[in-house]
């Protein structure tokens, strides 16, 4: 995908990831990997794995690895995964697979919830969990992006007219995703996961950017409420889709989440405007 | 020996609030917020009739246990409600502020209040680096060139610019100007080595606080060394000292409610995490000798006991530490309401006060 | 028609001073600055008496003639004294402050007004850019940004992080929270269609000023399609207009003391070099429609002439603009002294406040 950035356009997003494929029950699971460093994993959201500038970013520090989550994109049609939990146990399979022992967790959206749900499954190989505007907790009667790219640019972007043309999503795949995101992403409200949260003792990054227009940035506060060790940060300006609105800001905070976890509200920030 | 009654604007904090920093503002009742301002202002007017000499005011933020963020806010307000006691800020937090601004306002209250203003710079206490993220290896470099370049603007007559390492202006030009002159009675506040040279060098006073007599006595042995290598000698009223007391009717009731007190909450407690992370990063010193800060805990009670008992301690207190104004804390422990403060506060009032004038 | 007395700490200064801006604070005198103070409260008092609904201050700096440079702080003065006028903070300039500190210092002033704070939130007149550096490019972005940051600040129940473009905290849970709920009346100040989108998007209110009525129609019309759009209907109390009045006891009077006004103004003109880089670098724009700042030069009387006449004006302003509050600016003609503001008031209190009412 390409990002234009103040009327630059800059290089291909995601030119770095190479792809591979694990098994995991019974699924052939692709994801795309980049970097080196402390793993990194990534579940993406009800659209599917796209390759952002905040992947390139984080990937010069962490080893970035971006699942394709079964059902979504090219992959078979996934009728099996019966809840969002049976999903995250799957992907936690699939890092089984790629030999990976402990890891560093972020999910996106619908994403989100399945990343909290292998939190709660495995907490003791997640050393820390970052969701992105996650769809775990949302206000009654809330609906998923739809309709035509441009009113669905409109939903997830802060600023849509910034960002060069996307190619048009196939609309096959559109509707195998729907079904499968309709299927496992549960009531607005779910009381079993709420109810959990207060166990998960995995530290925790929740960001929202102030012009989330598909989950509102008041939700935030609820996942630090349920959590024990929960930290809340809002991107300004950033829709929906912070990694693509605001990928260097969100970028700075995860990173350095990742490396000092809760110590991350420390500044060290060099201010010497001259020595 | 002058007294300072140390405010608070203790916000009534119910058992269920969680406690640790920064607390949820979710939890904060408007009822109990407006109820702490008015407070306040009671026990201002009160130690005023009582013959305190000051009132002192500290800067806090995120927390209901202190509700005044900023000091010159509640140092106005203050100001319109008092008569004749002074008003001591003691102090901003210099180090993550803009130092023009805190010259700024403090000039406006001096003039609010008639000349009625005592000036205190503070670099501030471990846990306020993550208010505004005040890296706390900068702390230092910070708050020297932040009290440097206060004075400079309350002093210099003429517009100028300033190129600092941490801060930079084109333009400076501070109107009105602090009323008292030259300056305001100031304090550099800290024990550490850099505080007291700062403090000889400009001849300003010092504050030190809360740790035990021996301990604050180096610092003020060193300031007054330091004020000697710079050729002049510090009043008594130059240093403060900061300091809790419980005062009851008899030694044991003090005991007591001390005992009580270690019991109780720390102010600022912190996660685990975070806590240690600050220890390693933030280093204090007592005049020059490396110390421990302490993170959001509990604070030694530096005099407790029956009247009697009390001025003996402020005796000794003098003797050691050199100190001419003593600005206390009291401590409510335990007691949801201040009716046990008030009555600490009459007592110290007809039998402490009285007989450590002269002290 | 609400009222509003605009009080502007009015320094008078006892000698010449010299023209340019800024000016030497060795020129300062301190009686004339501790009268400007007492004066703020004399007249607040006294336009209470005579029934204006608010006063406001304004943030100002460096300037011998009026002596806020943070407001807040002289809004608390003024809330020690006040007993049922609101009072209006129009505004602090967001873009030159910490966010975050504003949220707590106007938190703090609801809290020891209970109910009766207005806040509005300010850009930045140009000359202002020159105070703390602030680079006139930003200045749009960093007030959007910083007023969003208060209101969150405002009424965001967690602590929270913020990464925004200019300003970046890890930890921000605001201690008190403001009194009025969701948080106090709060404007959004300018004529240009950021301010007015900003204000219809968070339903704030819309606060303009000094220029002639015609273009004041212009960004109150756009203000309320804005919100009509975001799906909501402002009141008319949800704009201010700042004006500059004077009166007289009739209309003769009242041109002729215009007249020595415009000759005896003392404004204190930028260096040219400086105010023609700034015209070239500040871009204002009235809903849009590209407008000059004004850098430094005198500003319109928008009222003028004897009660029955202003009462005319008045209801013409409505007319046009809609406008549901008008904050008055009091000139005094050069020669004149403090007595010409107070007879102003009252004939303005006496003969034109109660005509007005149902406007």
């Amino acid at each position: 995908m390409r990002v234009l950035q103040k009327g630059l356009i800059v290089t291909q997003a995601g030119d770095a990831f190479r792809e591979g494929h694990v098994d995991a029950d019974g699924f052939r699971i692709r994801y795309m990997e980049a970097g080196q460093g402390p793993p990194f994993v990534h579940l993406h959201g009800a659209g599917g794995l796209r390759l952002t500038r905040g992947h390139d970013l984080l990937s010069r520090q962490f080893r970035v690895i971006a699942f394709e989550m079964p059902g979504f994109g090219a992959s078979p049609e996934n009728d099996r995964s019966r809840d969002m939990p049976e999903l995250a146990a799957t992907m936690a399979t699939a890092t089984d697979a790629l030999g990976l022992d402990q890891f560093n967790l972020m999910g996106t959206s619908f994403g989100g919830k399945t990343a909290l749900w292998l939190a709660l499954l495995q907490p003791d190989r997640v050393q820390a969990l970052v969701l992105e505007a996650p769809a775990a907790i949302r206000p009654h009667g809330s609906r998923p992006p739809a309709g035509s790219p441009e009113e669905m640019a409109r939903r997830l972007f802060a600023h849509p007219e910034r960002l060069a043309p996307m190619p048009l999503p196939d609309p096959a795949v559109q509707a195998r995703q729907a079904r499968l995101t309709a299927r496992l992403r549960g009531p607005d409200r779910d009381a079993d996961l709420e109810g959990r949260l207060p166990g998960l003792v995995v530290p925790t990054l929740v960001l929202f950017g102030t012009v989330d227009r598909v989950i509102p940035a008041e939700m935030g506060r609820f996942y630090k409420e349920l959590m024990p060790n929960c930290h809340l940060v809002f991107v300004y300006d950033a829709g929906h889709a912070i990694s693509t609105d605001r990928p260097e800001a969100f970028v700075e905070v995860v990173a350095d989440f990742i490396e000092r976890r809760e110590a991350f509200v420390i500044s060290r920030t060099d201010t010497v405007i001259h020595p | 020996m002058q007294v300072s009654y140390f405010e608070t604007a203790r916000y009534r904090v119910p058992p269920a609030i969680p406690a640790e920093w920064p607390v949820p503002p979710g939890a904060y009742d408007p009822e109990t917020g407006a109820e702490a301002y008015q407070g306040m202002v009671d026990r201002v007017q009160f130690v005023e009739e009582l013959g305190f000499d000051w009132v002192s005011l500290s800067e806090h933020h995120y927390s209901p246990r202190i509700l005044t963020p900023n000091i010159a806010v509640s140092g106005s307000y203050i100001a319109a409600r008092s008569k004749r006691i002074k008003i001591a800020v003691l102090g901003p937090i210099v180090s993550q502020s803009n130092p023009v601004q805190v010259a700024e306002e403090m000039a406006m209250l001096d003039t609010l209040s008639n000349g009625r203003l005592v000036f205190g710079m503070l670099r501030g206490t471990t846990n306020e680096y993550l208010t505004f993220d005040l890296n706390p290896a900068e702390a230092r470099e910070r708050t020297t060139e932040g009290m440097e370049l206060i004075l400079k603007a309350w002093t210099e007559p003429q517009p100028f610019g300033w190129q600092g390492r941490h801060y930079q202006f084109r333009t400076v030009s501070v109107w009105p100007r602090p009323l008292q002159q030259p300056l305001p009675p100031t304090y550099s506040l800290g024990t550490s080595r850099e505080s007291c040279e700062f403090a000889a060098r400009h001849h300003i006073g010092l504050g030190v606080s809360f740790a035990p007599f021996e301990v604050v006595a180096k610092s003020t042995r060193y300031y007054r060394e330091q004020c000697r290598h710079y050729g002049w000698e510090p009043a008594a009223e130059q240093m403060i000292y900061r300091a809790n007391i419980l005062l009851a009717d008899t030694d044991e009731e003090a005991h007591e409610l001390l005992e009580q007190q270690r019991r109780g909450a720390a102010p600022f407690p912190m996660r685990a995490g975070v806590r240690e992370a600050l220890l390693k990063l933030d280093q204090r010193n007592v005049a020059g000798e490396a110390r421990s800060p302490n993170v959001g805990g509990v604070l030694p009670t530096s005099f407790y006991g029956g009247p009697d008992t009390v001025v003996a301690q402020i005796r000794r207190c003098r003797d050691e530490v050199g100190v001419g104004v003593l600005d206390l804390a009291f401590q409510n422990p335990g007691a949801p309401d201040t009716g046990r403060l008030m009555r600490s506060l009459e007592l110290f009032a007809e039998k402490v006060l009285p007989r450590i004038r002269e002290v | 028609m609400k009222v509003s007395y605009f009080e502007t700490a009015r320094y008078r200064a006892p000698r010449q001073l010299p023209a340019q801006w800024p000016v030497p604070p060795a020129a300062y005198d301190r009686d004339a600055g501790t009268q400007s103070y007492h004066g703020m409260v004399e007249r607040m008092q006294f336009v209470e008496k005579l029934g204006f609904d608010w006063i406001s201050v304004s943030e100002h700096h460096y300037s011998p003639q009026r002596l806020t440079p943070n407001p807040v702080v002289s809004a608390a003065y003024l809330a020690g004294y006040a007993q049922n006028i609101k009072i209006a903070v129009l505004g602090p300039i967001v873009s030159q402050s910490n966010p975050v500190q504003v949220a707590e210092e106007l938190a703090m002033l609801d809290n020891m007004l209970p109910g009766r704070l207005v806040v509005g939130m300010l850009r930045g007149i140009t000359g202002e850019y020159l105070t703390y550096g602030l680079n006139p490019a930003e200045a749009r972005e960093r007030t959007s940004e910083a007023m969003e940051l208060v209101l969150k600040a405002w009424t965001e129940p967690q602590p929270f992080g913020w990464q925004g473009r200019h300003f970046r905290f890890r930890t921000v849970a605001v201690w008190p929270r403001p009194r009025q709920q969701p948080h106090p009346p709060t404007y959004a100040l300018g004529t240009s269609r950021e301010s007015c989108e900003f204000a219809a998007r968070h339903h704030l209110g819309l606060g303009v000023s000094y220029a002639p009525f015609g273009v004041i129609a212009k960004a109150t019309r756009f203000y309320r399609d804005a919100c009509a759009q975001c799906g909501w209907q402002p009141a008319p109390e949800h704009v201010i207009y700042r004006a500059n009045i004077l009166i007289g006891e009739t209309d003769a009077e009242a041109e002729a003391l215009l007249d020595e006004q415009r000759r005896a103004r003392q404004a204190f003109p930028l260096r040219a070099q400086v105010r023609d880089a700034l015209l070239e670098l500040d871009i204002r724009n009235v809903a849009g429609e590209a407008r000059t700042p004004n850098v430094g030069g005198v500003l319109p009387t928008n009222f003028v002439g004897s009660p029955d006449t202003i009462v005319e004006q008045i209801k013409c302003c409505r007319e046009q603009s809609g406008v549901g509050v008008i904050d008055l600016m009091f000139q005094i003609p050069g020669s004149a002294d403090l007595g010409f503001l107070m007879r102003s008031l009252e004939l303005f209190g006496t003969k034109v406040l109660p005509r007005i009412r149902d406007v």
